[in-house]
């Protein structure tokens, strides 16, 4: 567990001398039933602990804390209420110190902030301290502060980033550096498929990965199936993609541990997992590395390397270099992508900050015996009337006021209320007497954010034409699917349902061109950050051909090693050599024996 | 429009015709005139209206049968209102064919309106069980949904359940599978289903909103304009230049009050940038703001950087009504001049001190750091 112990100077005019301590929550030596969520560091400022129990209250999260001054400490929590409103907050919890439960309950402010929870005498060096949830219901504590002091810490964004920075006395580079021949950011199908393809043809590849498991939004965390067609990389993406389960089964498990141990079994593909990339900078157009955390001990890393692999889905990567990107719907007559049956639904006289939304899947089961399940008033403003025992694809969140990366946080919580909601209502009906709860995801799983621009944008005319390039390298026949918001036809809608509307297509090819940035000249792409327009997206978004994208830029970044050349040169100049190595993907490589 | 029959598909051995009633399918079509409400109709019906049949040039081909034509139905005025077929169809499953008789019903923009049981005529199961009322209102239901499960699958892949991801190409259709398609259809009438669905969503849906783009004139765009369709209202809106906007600005609002999400966003995207330099045109749609939805308050809002100070005052009053980031874009427009307002100040306390707001706190930083 990582905690300091500092003795700081915070009014430099009176010289007041205090002790404090400051805990992140997430580095807690037994998280019990708590999670770490480290998904919405850049909106709120670090990974915190949940208390995700579906409605029943998760064991205490307990770690060891040593004082080196004994004393009264006042205790301030940085938490927040994720449903402020005329009802009692959702998620409260407690602070334990030793077996001492501090008088105030937390999570009750609008908004992340300190909360203060109570004094506390500190007579022995070494101390016990928990959190102790209260509803099951998805408190939040992401650090937790001692201090002597009568001053509260700061809970603005920008003073608390400088306030921590302070505390924690954290110098701006990271200690340790890695060097590599090929950065992957982004575990996800695509960046999986991009290490495994760059780690076969030789590299040295460092593959940062935000959560323990792989897989991104086919995790067994998020469980979504892959689909789409495997183009000329069967062999590679048959060690990631999914059995054709229905999306939240449980089945997710089971490929979550084929392709774990498929990503593990290649010796140089360093495999960081519960990393985090938080920063990347680039010197003329040029990456040099990329700073990565801990999520849970804030250890950090730098990443050195000549090549890179934006494959987080919101294009971090891309946005910290500086790449060019885009966000929402295009005007339909930017590209041409009308479909006149469908209108403003498909694409917009307009241009608009309106994109597909984020899922988040649920299901339940059966019990033997009566089941209850506790009345949820702050998940009705969501749910409303609606009833249901499962959420499938549809569930899905979107709205013009809220940006998929930015406000994530608020849609994760507002299906988290849909489905709470939704499931309070079904309860209530006496064919679901004995429904519990299985699994809710608590990751959100996105469809669209940021879209990296590369030398070619993709099109629904590239696909609606089949067209063909000379650098075509993933291949599909899935139809271009785009996304709708169902309350925009009809307000009576649940706001969380979605429709999708289908344009068939013969089979159609991506080039190569769409998959490194047109003004960051050592950034591959792969993944639904790739560059494509809104529509453009409906298409490849699914994970078989967002693998096939990852293995093509792995196999690419082989070639760049080869002749110390950067992506758009093996466009420029390699184009044959790259395209015999991605068609010989086709075949079982000859094993060393029979050569 | 070319329906292709299913009989080479699925009739297989044993083909088998049976046929209840003797029809002559001459063309012509079963009413002269339509003066009641067809019995399942999803627009609204003018009391007492009356309509005569005037031809197209539009037919609807049925193998084996023939074309079967397409007419417009037109008031005494000759005002379009609706177009029409008296449908006769084959629909074959394991080997043994029935014919299908309906009137069927497009809007002027070739969306389906609605249908006609044919006098003397039943539809079927595939058991030849009649089907029940409450059949025939589900088959309404289904020919309503214009992205039906129907419209990309072929039948065979209807009736057999998907090995694997090859039917499934899309992640939309994993909940879209057998068991839906088996909530939208009239249990045992698959095949009727599938063939009136493909006949009332074919290609004579373009071929019809064609024909009325040619004959599209003033009267008809006022027509659409006033209509409740959600669809004639876009259709009017996009044929407006910057004039009409003006002539049209009360239905305009009207429609942006009471229309839905989709069409509003339309409107508030599409006004002339004539309406948001001057108080007066844009007015009236800021006084809809708590009428419409939350889509809608933030494109509105996306121009509250221009808005004269008297909009600033209105949405003060609204502040309950925001969402997060709509106050936050509120509260950037009043930081620039507005702050002196002493009736913005007024609200912006009002709504801090009121202690039951979820974003209070937002109001109170900003009130906060201005100090």
């Amino acid at each position: 567990m990582k905690y300091l112990i500092l003795t700081l100077c915070f009014f430099s005019i009176n010289l007041t001398i205090s002790q404090d301590l400051l805990l992140e929550a997430e580095s807690f030596d037994d998280k019990g039933g708590w999670v770490v969520d480290p998904q919405f560091i850049e909106q709120m400022g670090s990974s915190y602990l949940q208390a995700h129990g579906m409605g029943e209250p998760v064991q205490n999260a307990q770690t060891q804390v040593n004082f080196k001054k004994n004393g009264e400490y006042k205790v301030w929590v940085r938490t927040k209420n994720w449903v402020p409103g005329e009802w009692e907050a959702p998620g409260k919890f407690q602070i334990k110190v030793n077996s001492l439960v501090l008088e105030n309950t937390l999570g009750l402010r609008s908004g992340w902030g300190w909360e203060y929870a109570g004094a506390v005498q500190i007579t022995n060096k070494k101390n016990t301290l928990e959190l102790v949830d209260l509803t099951g219901f998805n408190g939040r504590c992401d650090a937790i502060y001692f201090t002597t002091s009568d001053v509260e810490p700061p809970s603005s964004m920008n003073k608390l980033a400088t306030w921590r920075k302070t505390v924690v006395m954290e110098p701006l580079a990271p200690k340790v550096t890695k060097k590599y021949d090929l950065v992957v950011v982004g575990g996800g199908i695509a960046g999986c498929a991009a290490a495994i393809a760059a780690a076969e043809q030789g590299l040295q590849v460092a593959l940062i990965h935000d959560r323990p498991v792989l897989g991104g939004n086919a995790s067994s965390e998020i469980r979504v199936h892959t689909l789409g067609i495997y183009g000329n990389f069967e062999r590679i993406l048959k060690k990631l993609d999914t059995e054709h389960y229905p999306n939240g089964s449980p089945e997710a498990h089971k490929d979550q541990i084929k392709r774990d141990n498929n990503v593990k079994s290649y010796d140089n593909i360093s495999l960081y997992l519960n990393w985090r990339a938080y920063d990347a900078k680039a010197v003329e157009s040029k990456i040099s590395y990329v700073d990565a955390r801990q999520t849970a001990s804030g250890e950090r890393i730098r990443f050195e390397a000549p090549l890179f692999v934006d494959s987080t889905g919101d294009g971090w990567i891309g946005f910290w270099a500086g790449a060019k990107f885009s966000y929402g719907r295009e005007s339909v007559d930017q590209y041409g992508e009308e479909w006149k049956e469908h209108g403003e639904l498909w694409s917009p006289k307009q241009p608009d900050n309106a994109v597909m939304g984020s899922s988040v899947l649920w299901r339940s089961y059966e019990a033997d015996q009566l089941e209850e399940f506790p009345e949820v008033p702050w998940a009705m403003p969501v749910a409303r009337d609606y009833a249901k025992v499962k959420g499938e694809w549809q569930w899905e969140f979107s709205r013009n006021d809220l940006n998929q990366i930015d406000d994530a946080e608020e849609i994760r919580d507002h299906m988290l209320r849909a489905i709470y909601g939704s499931f309070g209502n079904a309860k209530k009906l006496p064919e679901n007497a004995n429904r519990k709860l299985e699994w809710v995801s608590y990751l959100v799983g996105k469809r669209e954010s940021r879209r990296l621009v590369g030398d070619y944008i993709f099109t629904l005319n590239d696909a609606k034409s089949g067209r063909s390039f000379p650098d075509g390298v993933v291949e599909e026949t899935r139809e271009v699917d785009v996304h709708y918001q169902t309350v925009l036809e009809d307000e009576k809608n649940p706001d969380f349902i979605s429709e999708a509307l289908f344009y068939k297509t013969p089979k159609y090819y991506i080039p190569y061109r769409s998959l490194y940035s047109k003004n960051i000249s050592n950034l591959f792409m792969a993944g639904r950050n790739f560059s494509t327009s809104h529509v453009g997206l409906g298409g490849p978004r699914v994970m078989r051909t967002t693998g096939q994208m990852g293995a093509a830029v792995g196999f690419a970044a082989s070639l760049c090693k080869k002749y110390d050349v950067n992506p758009r040169d093996i466009y420029t100049g390699y184009l044959d050599e790259y395209m015999d190595l991605i068609e010989k993907q086709k075949y079982i490589p000859i094993p060393e024996s029979k050569k | 429009m070319k329906i292709i029959i299913a009989t080479l598909l699925f009739c297989g051995l044993g083909l088998v015709w049976t046929q209840k009633t003797d029809v002559t399918l001459n063309g012509v079509s079963q009413h002269k005139t339509l003066s009641k409400k067809p019995e399942f109709f999803a627009l609204e019906w003018q009391e007492g209206l009356v309509l005569k049949n005037k031809p197209t040039p539009y037919f609807i081909e049925v193998e084996t049968l023939g074309n079967q034509n397409v007419d417009i139905l037109v008031t005494a005025q000759n005002r379009p209102v609706l177009y029409t077929v008296d449908i006769c169809t084959p629909v074959c499953a394991d080997g043994e064919c029935r014919l299908m008789y309906l009137t069927l019903y497009w809007n002027l923009l070739g969306a389906y309106a609605g249908y006609d049981k044919v006098e003397g005529q039943t539809l079927t199961k595939h058991d030849h069980e009649e089907f029940l009322e409450q059949d025939y209102e589900k088959l309404h239901h289904l020919l309503m949904d214009d992205n039906s499960i129907l419209k990309r699958k072929k039948i065979d892949e209807l009736v057999e359940k998907p090995e694997d991801s090859e039917l499934d190409g899309a992640d939309a259709k994993a909940g879209a599978t057998i068991t839906e398609v088996k909530e939208s259809v009239v249990d045992g009438a698959l095949y009727s289903c599938y063939v009136a669905w493909n006949i009332a969503h074919g290609t004579i849906k373009g071929e019809l909103q064609d024909y009325t783009t040619s004959n599209f004139d003033k009267e008809m765009k006022g027509y659409m304009l006033m209509s409740n369709e959600q669809d004639y209202q876009m259709y009017a809106l996009k044929s407006l230049n910057d004039e009409e906007y003006i002539d049209y600005e009360d239905r305009i609002v009207q429609i942006f009050n009471k229309g839905i999400p989709l069409v509003r966003t339309y409107i508030v995207q599409n006004l002339p940038k004539l309406f948001w330099e001057t108080e007066d045109l844009q007015m009236p749609f800021w006084e809809s703001f708590a009428a419409v939805d939350i889509n809608n308050r933030s494109l509105l809002l996306n121009h509250i950087q221009q808005a004269p100070v008297e909009v600033l005052v209105l949405l003060g009053g609204n502040l309950e009504l925001m969402t997060k980031n709509q106050l936050k874009a509120y509260l950037a427009a009043i930081e620039k001049n507005e702050m002196a307002n002493p009736q913005i100040n007024a609200q912006l306390l009002r709504f801090t001190n009121s202690g039951n707001h979820t974003y209070a706190y937002i109001v109170a930083e900003f009130l906060e750091e201005f100090e």
